[in-house]
Order: structure tokens, then C-alpha cells, then sequence
């Protein structure tokens, strides 16, 4: 599935965002169109290494918003299904305590479909 | 249904003695985006009993700059009739989720340099919260996560008139 990727306005990356579904593409022109800068997959926080220094565990939030020193993962399976990454979040902040991070569940992205009229079909 | 016109009208009650309590002597202005605060904001205006005025401005809404295929910015469909330097703005929301329409008022209103500027809201999801900087002073309600329809919450333009506030059931 190739994804549009419109020409964003208050996307403060350096690369092209490469969406990995429809429902983080509709995340970033909702943002977009409110004017809020935001950053996609910016940071990549460690959180395992082995002995070695090697990295076992890693996590990747979707978006970064820079004004509100915010990062937000977007995930379009079940609440009831994201336990892994429930537990990728809190280990997080166990590592991170400074770190502000939000997961916007499958409910919470049928919501903002509800109220913008995303388009999360295809 | 979620809340009785009695409970709207208490809480409104309430929230207007706090305003005018706050803003005795400055004369505020309420500023409501249409359309789902119209009901909300005729109640609260009526149950502040300091001298204030009221205005309205209109935003483009999300979905309906989808629909025309280009992807835009958020902008102002109705502007404020009167200026605001130097005034109280005291801006009326529906709901409060994401922050992201808030955030864009008090930006877009911070720049023409009122007084104050600050915000009610009658209902407040705050756990769906982006943007968490705002001036959010006043709220009614705290809700769930439901979709509301009544007393100016709408559904496809349905709905609004309705007195209490429901809870809308969606089949899944």
C-alpha cells in the first residue's frame, strides 16, 4: 500500500514522513492543518542493551510535537490488543521519566474520525 | 441521557457566578465558535449578571476542507465583529479534546493582544489532550468517552435543540 504524502506545512522533519498506515497519515493532517509543528519518528529510545552494548529494545513513538514537548504513538489495534506496547510504554517511563508520551488507542483514533471525517478505510 | 436540563442548567448557573466573580469590573467578551456552543453560550451569557458583550467567529472546519480535496490550513470562515485589544476574551467552547481548534483560537486571538485571555468549556475530555498549554479556566463537565448529542451538540446537523445532553450510541 503507497500512501499519498501531501505537502505538508508544519511538518518540521528533514526527510519525507513514510507512513506505515492510514490512520497515522490522517494523525499527521489533522495536526497539519491546525498548525502544529510536528516531527515524525524523530527519536529512537533505547530500552534494553545487552552486555555488549548492543541494543536488545527499542521504541520508536509515531509522532514528536515539539511545542508541546510531546511524543505521540498512534496504534490502530484493539485497546484489549496492545499489551506489548503498553508494556513498551512503561518501560519507557521507567527509563525516561522526562519523557511526555502519549498512546492514542484504536478508540481514541475512531473519535478523531468521528469528529474530522478521516478517512481510515483504506 | 447524560445530563438533565436541570444539571446543564445548575452547573451553567454556577459557572456563570465564578465568571462574573473573576471578571467583576473588566467587562468581558465572550467569543463562541459556532455552531455547537450557540446553546451553551446563550445559557452562560444569561446567567452572568455583569455587563458583557458577546461575538462569534466560524472556523472551517477539518472535514469540510477534506471534502474539497486540497489539504489547508485551518482558517476563519466568520471573523470577530469587534476588536479585541485590550479587552477580557473570555473564548465559550462546546468540548475540549485533542486542544487542537483551542490552541489555534488563542494563537490566532493572542496576536490582535486582548487583555486576557482565557476559556470555558462545557465539556472537557482531558485525557485525549495534544495540545496542554491552554488557558482552560472554567469547566463543566469532565465526560467519557462518549459522542453527546443535545443541547447544541449535533449529529449531521441533527439534534442540537434537543434540552439534555445524550449519549450517542453508534453500532459497531
Amino acid at each position: 500500500m503507497t500512501l499519498e504524502t501531501p505537502n505538508f506545512q508544519a511538518y518540521r522533519g528533514k526527510e519525507p514522513p513514510r507512513f506505515a498506515n492510514r490512520a497515522e497519515l490522517e494523525c499527521a493532517k489533522v495536526l497539519d492543518y491546525y498548525g502544529v509543528p510536528w516531527d515524525y519518528e524523530p527519536t529512537t529510545f533505547v530500552l534494553e542493551s545487552d552486555e555488549e552494548g548492543r541494543i536488545v529494545e527499542a521504541f520508536k513513538p509515531d509522532f514528536y510535537l515539539p511545542e508541546q514537548d510531546l511524543y505521540v504513538e498512534v496504534t490502530v489495534m484493539k485497546q484489549s490488543l496492545v499489551t506489548r506496547k503498553n508494556r513498551k510504554l512503561r518501560k519507557l517511563r521507567e527509563r525516561y521519566p522526562d519523557v511526555r508520551v502519549k498512546l492514542f488507542y484504536k478508540r481514541d483514533i475512531e473519535r478523531l474520525a468521528e469528529r474530522y471525517r478521516l478517512e481510515l478505510a483504506s | 441521557m447524560y445530563l438533565s436540563r436541570e444539571e446543564l442548567r445548575t452547573r451553567v448557573r454556577e459557572l456563570g457566578r465564578e465568571i462574573e466573580r473573576d471578571y467583576d469590573g473588566l467587562g468581558p467578551m465572550l467569543v463562541a465558535p459556532l455552531k455547537a456552543s450557540l446553546v451553551f453560550v446563550a445559557d452562560l451569557s444569561r446567567a452572568i449578571r455583569i455587563p458583557h458583550e458577546l461575538d462569534f467567529l466560524e472556523l472551517a472546519s477539518y472535514a469540510a476542507s477534506a471534502d474539497t480535496g486540497g489539504h489547508a490550513r485551518v482558517r476563519l470562515l466568520k471573523d470577530l465583529d469587534a476588536e479585541i485589544v485590550g479587552r477580557h476574551v473570555l473564548i465559550v467552547e462546546d468540548v475540549i479534546d485533542t486542544g487542537l481548534t483551542l490552541n489555534y483560537l488563542c494563537k490566532t486571538l493572542g496576536l490582535r493582544e486582548p487583555a486576557s485571555l482565557a476559556a470555558v468549556t462545557l465539556l472537557d475530555r482531558p485525557y485525549r489532550r495534544l495540545v496542554d498549554d491552554l488557558p482552560v479556566r472554567y469547566v463543566g463537565f469532565t465526560v467519557p468517552d462518549e459522542l453527546f448529542v443535545g443541547y447544541g451538540f449535533d449529529l449531521q446537523e441533527r439534534h442540537r435543540n434537543l434540552p439534555d445532553l445524550h449519549v450517542l450510541r453508534t453500532e459497531s
